[in-house]
């Protein structure tokens, strides 16, 4: 579904990614873990189209992508970032955010895709024409991945999607990531540096360290704490899980 | 000896529906240890903070039956004595380094600011004992640092130089409001080394609060347990997998774990929280 060959991406002088390569099939959920400036949040951009200038190739849902931003590619690729206190806008409604897309894809039937959606994701109904800050944290990140879903993409980028969220709510949007993967058969690219999220929503994981994969693993290689990079070992440790 | 103590603390704000407590009636005492305080968002426990801080202005209220530093009650303190504890006695560190450095002071000035305030030092002398206080935090080339704008720094390196910038008047108590939430994993351990050895070694007393369990039960003595304004439960350290109350159990299990094997994860029934808490309070 993700096919990603010898990427490298350069910001001025300085290079962020040193030619990564990874393949995620359709259907799995895999994780980019690394610390900040190591590139994972880069390639989840250059996927989305959001990274102007980059070598290298990148093929997502069978279509060869080139440098520079398309329009058919929202209908592949969708985004849901950390912070949904940041991510939606603060003066349109659940509704609004969430009618965009098909506006301007023209797709019809507004009324009844919004009103699945909103059930899909756990949402009230009435929530429907709420602005963003009479939601709570969750309820929002919640709309930011109903707004992802819109257009049912078959990929989802997810950018730390629960690092913002209290624990507690955390559990329910894993739950829900989890469930709407099964359900709709969705791949999902997870961006983290949270070990057990990677452990619950994830088959398998990349370890990035400065611009360079150092290690590729099963996700129950992870379970049993048997990462070998060091850099996946100081990882485990730092989490205090070894 | 006792550093702080708190007796029924509670701070009000007023709202279109009459007033909020958001802290609800809390009692705890301080020495020279580390204690923690966890909670969701909304618990008052940053609240708690700044209430002992002196921090909350109107619309809030602050009462409490008790509360003292080093013997000296905090309750109705005029601001200009409050200011002489703040930041010489007492420090605070916030979350985020990004938002709470001044962009455009140099780091090495910020840092002597405290004590242009609070002593008479010279400027030598001052200058002194600000390389001091980022050597302390472990910043190897104190003299470049301090040259630095916040800017030029990274995260782990900021939030060091928030601690260097409490550190340099030596208070008796530091409060760290969510400390490290803003750092990589990595960088996390090494700022938590930081304040635990300054705690040891000067005898300073840390209040912790934090939302993440696990962390702050690794690095404090005591933890206190908050939910909706009240302390549901105390724990010592190491002791928090034998907590008893439905809250702090219903935390611990909704984290995922690294070796995962749970379909879903358990999700915190706060109805049924709820009635718990008034069957059991009132």
């Amino acid at each position: 579904m993700i096919a990603v060959q010898n990427l490298s991406v350069r910001y001025g002088d300085t290079t962020v990614l040193h030619g990564v390569s990874l393949a995620v099939a359709r259907g799995e959920s895999f994780a980019l873990v690394g610390e900040s400036g190591s590139g994972k949040s880069t390639i989840l951009k250059a996927l989305a189209g959001q990274v102007a200038d980059w070598q290298g190739q990148m093929r997502l849902a069978g279509q060869d992508l080139q440098p520079g931003r398309k329009a058919h590619l929202a209908r592949q690729v969708q985004m849901v970032f950390q912070d949904p206190y940041g991510s939606l806008h603060p003066r349109r409604s659940v509704d609004d955010t969430l009618a965009e897309p098909l506006a301007i894809h023209g797709i019809k039937g507004r009324d009844a895709r919004v009103l699945a959606m909103l059930d899909a994701v756990g949402l009230p109904r009435r929530f429907r024409f709420r602005l963003p800050h009479q939601l709570s944290g969750g309820q929002r990140q919640r709309v930011a991945i109903a707004r992802a879903l819109m257009l049912e993409p078959p990929v989802l980028l997810l950018d730390e999607p629960t690092s913002a969220l209290d624990v507690s709510v955390q559990a329910e949007i894993l739950n829900l990531l989890k469930g709407l993967r099964e359900e709709k058969g969705l791949t999902f690219l997870l961006v983290t540096h949270d070990l057990p999220v990677v452990s619950f929503l994830c088959d398998r994981l990349a370890v990035l360290r400065a611009g360079r994969v150092e290690e590729t693993a099963e996700v129950a290689t992870l379970r049993a704490a048997g990462l070998q990079s060091a850099y996946g070992r100081e990882l485990l440790e730092r989490s205090g899980l070894v | 000896m006792t550093l702080l103590e708190v007796d029924n603390l509670r701070v009000t704000f007023p709202s279109d529906q009459g007033p909020v407590e958001v802290v609800r009636g809390l009692s705890f005492a301080l020495g020279r240890e580390r204690l923690g305080i966890v909670g969701e968002s909304g618990s008052g426990k940053s609240m708690t903070g700044r209430a002992i801080m002196g921090l909350i202005g109107a619309p809030g209220q602050v009462t409490a039956d008790r509360m003292a530093f080093e013997g000296r009650d905090l309750r109705n303190l005029p601001e200009r004595e409050f200011r002489k504890l703040r930041g010489a006695r007492m420090s605070m560190v916030l979350q985020d380094p990004k938002f709470s450095l001044n962009p455009v002071i140099r780091i090495g000035d910020q840092i002597a600011e405290a004590l242009e305030f609070h002593t008479r030092l010279s400027a030598r002398a001052r200058r002194a004992r600000v390389l001091e206080a980022l050597e302390a935090v472990r910043i190897d080339d104190p003299e470049r640092v301090a040259r630095l704008y916040p800017h030029e720094v990274s995260g782990g390196m900021g939030q060091r130089v928030m601690i260097a910038m409490m550190v340099v008047m030596e208070p008796a108590l530091m409060i760290a409001d969510e400390p490290t939430s803003a750092l990589d994993v990595s960088v996390r351990g090494q700022v938590l080394d930081i304040m635990d050895d300054l705690v040891r070694r000067r005898g300073m007393g840390l209040l912790l609060i934090s939302h993440d369990l696990n962390m702050v039960a690794r690095w404090c003595d005591r933890i206190l347990v908050m939910y909706r304004g009240q302390i549901v439960e105390e724990l010592g350290a190491g002791a928090l997998h034998a907590a008893q109350h439905p809250y702090t159990r219903g935390l611990l299990a909704s984290l995922p774990r690294l070796n995962e094997d749970r379909a879903t994860l358990p999700v915190l029934d706060r109805a049924a929280l709820d009635g718990f808490m008034a069957g059991g309070d009132r």
